[in-house]
């Protein structure tokens, strides 16, 4: 508790003392990819059920995002509310169509990946709307309300730090919240004993939804952030190499922890840009690093250090 | 009338587990399902909480047909069953255990308004389930082993916690799948307090059991299954004489009264 407190204080005091635009630039990878990861971890670390539907949210509402704002003249917050309400639709009509007929493990996994692959094509051959393979780019930056100066734009490695660490505070108070409730005791149920959680009157079709469009919603965030904070968005946004990506990093973290989520995205995206490798070498390295986690630290590094911790003794 | 089995039938393939069997279960009463291996109580006790679909027949709790309904509703509506196996959460603590159990409770007392327990409204409803999944287990004898994960727990004590959180469920109608099989004599005696402890404080109970002695004592009225067919029902000394009874005791090797 108390080392989770100070590891968001060093976070938040972070660019006080750290003010290579290299770091800080990895930190706001590490903090767009942990919304990405924590509300994964939440449907799959939490409630046990693994879903490649991510990345098709990630990108649906980074188009929509951008696609909203520039049409409309819409600020980027407004933009982002009516991307989150798509990630819910889409959410539970997948989700529906998946729990209704039970579909568990490697069979939710397929057919979650089906449909992201589905809305892939979609955005990938709808050349009018997303401008197809080549992408669009992103101008404009998103405001915010600063006292004193009122509203600004975001601009500059510090001001992104702090507009994605917010981000990612706020998804993992959200996701805390619904798991310190009764919400997160149904979750686990369904993890731990579905048929069991079910004669315990715990309606487990709608708990897993809910837990399904919790997390999609909050992710369609890391969407609009990621397309305005490169500058830049393609289908590759939708790819089923973002799945593995985020599930790499909630695996080697910890699964079932919410900073596990983003120690591991720390570690994944920090990693190809500390250390210079071309793009064969470093996927080889991420499997490597996948296989090791997932043979020597089945709870990754968070669960690990937290069973170590146990064993000392308080 | 608290609950009503009408020709309840289930066929698995070209098996048939249960056969057209009708009974009640009075409210406040204790009631025996005894049979030998094999005979369907799990079976028929599983289409009585919804678990698996009936073949034909229907199971009536309160005036309204429940065998088509999820178990997460029958549940709801006051109809709980325990597991012959216990089934358990392990990596959770026992106390845990039954604070999971704590769902129906906690939707009766806040319907809705659970949304506000989100953003930290409702704190005392919540500490009054956490008091009363303490007292829950103290009854089950469990106090003791609260912090513990419920996946070292002894047999015993996984049967117990899994009555416990049944419990926690606040059954009108409580069904017990075989809760003696495989306990020590002390575990049985134990046993035998809660189940007589809840009856008084007004639960009806249906045990399914094969071992006819631990029935013998608790139950008001025994129903006796052979191969899926109900073959007597009445009180538990005329049933357990009954000569159709004894034959299928004793006649498959099975007795263990």
């Amino acid at each position: 508790m108390i080392a989770q407190a100070l590891l968001w204080g060093v976070l938040y005091a972070l660019p006080l003392f750290v003010r290579s635009d290299f770091l800080l630039t990895i930190f706001i990878f590490t903090f767009i990819y942990g919304i990405l990861a924590v509300t994964f971890d939440l449907i799959f670390g939490f409630t046990g059920q693994l879903s490649m539907f991510h990345p098709a949210v990630f990108g649906v509402s980074a188009y929509m995002t951008y696609l909203l704002a520039s049409q409309y003249k819409l600020p980027f917050w407004v933009a982002t509310v009516p991307s989150a309400l798509t990630a819910v639709v889409l959410a539970v009509v997948v989700g529906s169509i998946c729990f209704k007929f039970r579909l568990k493990t490697f069979y939710f996994a397929v057919v979650t990946l089906a449909f992201a692959e589905m809305i892939r094509l979609v955005v990938m051959n709808w050349n009018s709307l997303t401008n197809g393979t080549l992408g669009l780019v992103v101008s404009g930056k998103p405001t915010i309300y600063w006292p004193g100066s009122g509203v600004v734009a975001v601009r500059g490695p510090i001001a992104w730090y702090y507009l994605t660490l917010a981000c990612l505070s706020v998804t993992v108070l959200i996701c805390a919240r619904c798991l310190r409730a009764w919400m997160g005791r149904c979750f686990g149920a369904i993890r731990l004993n579905e048929d069991l959680a079910r004669t315990l009157g715990i309606n487990v079709f709608r708990y897993k939804l809910l837990a399904f469009a919790i997390g999609n919603a909050l992710a369609s965030f890391a969407g609009g952030l990621y397309g305005y904070y490169t500058g830049y968005i393609d289908p590759g946004y939708l790819g089923i190499n973002q799945s593995m990506e985020i599930l790499a990093m909630v695996l080697l973290g910890g699964q079932g922890t919410l900073l596990g989520p983003i120690v591991g995205s720390f570690v994944l995206t920090g990693l190809p840009h500390a250390i210079d490798l071309r793009a064969e070498i470093r996927a080889i390295l991420y499997g490597a690093i996948l296989i090791f986690t997932i043979l020597a630290m089945p709870r990754g590094i968070v669960g690990t250090l937290g069973a170590w911790k146990a064993r000392r003794g308080p | 009338m608290a609950l009503e089995v009408r020709e309840l039938s289930k066929r698995f393939a070209g098996l048939v587990a249960v056969a057209a069997v009708s009974f009640t279960v009075r409210p406040g009463e204790i009631l025996g399902v005894i049979g030998p291996n094999g005979s369907g109580k799990t079976t028929l006790l599983s289409m009585m909480a919804g678990l698996l679909p009936p073949t034909s027949g229907s199971v009536i709790w309160k005036g309204r047909e429940i065998q088509a309904l999820r178990p997460d509703i029958i549940a709801g509506l006051g109809v709980v069953k325990s597991f012959q196996n216990p089934q358990l959460f392990a990596e959770l603590s026992v106390f845990d255990n039954v604070r999971v159990a704590s769902h129906l409770a906690l939707k009766r007392a806040l319907g809705l308004r659970r949304g506000l327990e989100l953003l930290g409204a409702a704190r005392a409803v919540e500490k009054q389930l956490a008091r009363r999944v303490s007292e829950v287990l103290a009854l089950c004898n469990l106090d003791g082993a609260a912090g513990q994960l419920a996946g070292n727990l002894s047999y015993g004590e996984e049967k117990m916690l899994g009555i416990a959180m049944a419990l926690m469920c606040e059954p009108e109608l409580l069904l017990l799948d075989e809760p003696a099989s495989g306990l020590g004599r002390d575990e049985i005696r134990n046993l035998e307090e809660v189940l007589v402890k809840l009856h008084a404080a007004g639960t009806t109970l249906c045990l399914v059991d094969h071992k006819i002695g631990f029935l013998r004592g608790l139950a008001h009225r025994v129903i006796a299954l052979n191969h899926g067919e109900k073959i007597a029902e009445g009180a538990p000394e005329s049933v357990l004489n009954d000569p159709a009874v004894v034959e299928a005791y004793l006649g498959t090797g099975h007795a263990h009264a």
